[in-house]
């Protein structure tokens, strides 16, 4: 399992799974824009991305940011990351997805709220909220 | 973690968490509330209210209304207002929808004269005032266009002809905040603003075509220009993705110097800086021009209502803005506390000002009433128009902005059955234009707390008397 939806009053919260954090920043971004909705053409993009941050839940936190920036002014989402460069405070990657018709919600924001990364067994789990 | 006991009921409408509940709080808390909407209080949201009182310079009280529930950081429903000048700012504490706020428009049909035409109307409403989620609309302003309304706010856009004098007489602020200056957005922000002015959005943001149900208060009334039977249309949403990158952008800029200024905080999503500090003064600019982008952004979305309401009544049919108000925010406001006066930034996230008469603030014809305070229902639900009091000064001119969720989006989606929501609303006479189903069943009703018990507590507190009650005849969402 990639993520799950978690309840929450007012917004979107999932807890993320991944084999390694790779996966895990993936799943998180999939997560993300599913817990949208959103309608997708079968046209292909791709973008470059490049996020510095003070440790690894910022990063996390950071990164999705900036994939939300990226598909909102470019109106796309992503599915797949091809790493170039990955550690505990930078990521440069490729990222690919579609072109999409529209979104179905909003999501504001990536929050830090009780966000932490852990590994639990073989697996790394990260629970995010997301203001939409 | 808070339990209810800790409490200290003040009166039937209010209660107080002393400042020596937790060793970190600077002042107490107090949260406007019955006994049934307190009963329903998330405890999480009364631990958000209790951390935001620790933040830096925070004045006599932090405060929650009666619509509390639980935000990032600081809680939504939560008022708090640090001394300058080196009290701290917090974006966290405005929200990531800067000026999401509402307006309301007056008609001068009663209801029966315009209930054969609804449908077009709504209609037209939803073609000409698209959610942004889509296509956006259709031009894409330049930087430099964006700039412009980032620092001009209301005024530019009337001056370019998408309004009328009054619009910007009767918008808080008069629709510009003075300082705000574009240099301080970035340009992720209004890359992402530049296809949104005249915009929706999604969740709980709307447009009704209302009726003036009740008249609580008849002379208010008249001054506001409100008649029972009244046809009137409201607007709710803000500052688009503009306005969620700043915060976004800010949060990181304030988290990373939070050890620069030797700030601890119980919770990293009440980040914040001192005021004078440049991180903090470069996020009240920044803020205050996204403020003015999201007053110029209900400027947009009614110029084209207005423009649907005459293609269809007629070029003669005028729609008069009776009010605009914030209700995500950081003003700069004076206050005397304790005899001595001083300035302060008065945080408010999810909450309404509410000026009294006499304030040097509010629009002239309003001086000697007060000011006109718009709250907005959940969907199929009653929305109201307050009006401000001497008395909520205590609570620094602020009341609550709307109903509070009970139920969160998932459960509602599982839980409600598309179709039954809308027969349920059109078995109250409501017309619904939704494009999306899934937007629809989140904002139902039932998964908020009850409106009329939340602005019968800021009534009963003396924060705000009410004037009228609107009931929705038809609810449009954007395509």
């Amino acid at each position: 399992m990639k993520y799950e939806l978690l309840p929450h009053l007012a917004d979107l919260k999932i807890r993320v799974f991944g084999k390694n954090k790779n996966e895990l920043f993936e799943n998180a971004m999939v997560g993300m824009f599913e817990g949208a909705g959103f309608a997708a053409t079968k046209q292909i993009a791709k973008k470059e991305i490049g996020v510095e941050s003070i440790n690894s839940e910022s990063l996390l936190i950071d990164f999705l940011n900036e994939v939300l920036y990226l598909a909102s002014v470019n109106k796309e989402i992503y599915q797949k990351i091809i790493y170039r460069e990955f550690s505990e405070h930078k990521i440069r990657a490729e990222l690919l997805g579609k072109k999409i018709k529209r979104f179905d919600s909003e999501i504001k924001g990536a929050t830090h709220h009780n966000l932490e990364i852990k590994k639990i067994k073989d697996y790394w789990q990260a629970i995010i909220l997301f203001d939409v | 973690m808070i339990n209810k006991k800790n409490l200290k009921k003040i009166s039937d409408w209010l209660w107080e968490i002393p400042k020596t509940f937790r060793k970190d709080m600077r002042v107490t808390a107090r949260i406007y509330a019955s006994d049934k909407i307190f009963d329903s209080v998330e405890s999480e949201a009364l631990n958000q209210l209790i951390n935001s009182a620790t933040l830096p310079g925070i004045v006599k009280y932090a405060i929650g209304m009666p619509d509390i529930h639980q935000g990032y950081g600081p809680p939504i429903g939560g008022v708090g207002a640090m001394k300058l000048p080196e009290g701290v700012i917090s974006p966290g504490f405005v929200g990531y929808d800067e000026n999401c706020g509402c307006r309301l428009l007056l008609s001068h049909y009663p209801q029966k004269e315009i209930q054969p035409h609804m449908e077009r109307l709504a209609a037209e409403i939803q073609k000409k005032v698209p959610s942004g989620l889509g296509k956006g609309r259709q031009i894409k302003l330049s930087i430099e266009q964006i700039n412009k309304i980032l620092e001009g706010g209301v005024p530019k856009l009337v001056e370019q002809g998408y309004g009328e004098k009054e619009d910007v007489e009767n918008c808080e602020e008069k629709g510009k905040i003075e300082e705000a200056d574009a240099s301080y957005v970035s340009e992720k922000a209004k890359n992402r603003g530049r296809d949104q002015v005249g915009t929706l959005g999604s969740g709980n943001h709307f447009l009704e075509i209302q009726k003036v149900e009740e008249i609580f208060d008849e002379k208010a009334a008249k001054v506001f220009g409100l008649f029972k039977g009244q046809t009137a249309i409201m607007i709710h949403t803000g500052s688009r993705g503009l306005g969620h990158q700043n915060c976004t952008d800010y949060l990181k800029i304030v988290m990373n110097a939070l050890p620069k200024y030797g700030i601890k905080l119980p919770d990293r999503e009440l980040a914040c800086a001192p005021f004078n500090s440049p991180e903090g003064q470069n996020f009240f600019k920044a803020m205050s021009a996204v403020c003015n982008y999201a007053w110029a952004n209900r400027q947009m979305i009614t110029h084209y209502i207005r423009k649907a309401w005459q293609s269809v009544l007629g070029e003669k049919a005028n729609l008069k803005l009776l009010y605009d108000v914030a209700h995500n925010i950081a003003k700069i406001e004076e206050y005397e506390v304790d005899g001595e006066k001083m300035k302060l930034i008065v945080h408010r996230k999810g909450a309404t000002r509410a000026f009294p008469a006499g304030h040097s603030e509010i629009p002239q014809k309003y001086k000697d009433t007060g000011q006109p305070v718009i709250i907005p229902g959940s969907m199929g639900t009653s929305s109201y128009v307050l009006v401000g009091t001497e008395k909520s000064k205590e609570a620094w001119h602020t009341v609550c902005h709307g109903a509070g969720r009970t139920m969160s989006r998932h459960a509602a989606t599982r839980s409600i059955p598309p179709q039954d929501l809308i027969k349920n609303l059109k078995n109250k006479g409501i017309i619904v234009h939704c494009a999306s189903l899934r937007g629809l069943v989140e904002e139902a009703p039932q998964a908020y707390k009850d409106i009329n018990e939340v602005v019968e507590v800021v009534h009963q507190a003396g924060l705000s008397k009410k004037v009228a009650k609107l009931i929705p005849l038809a609810v449009i969402k954007g395509e």
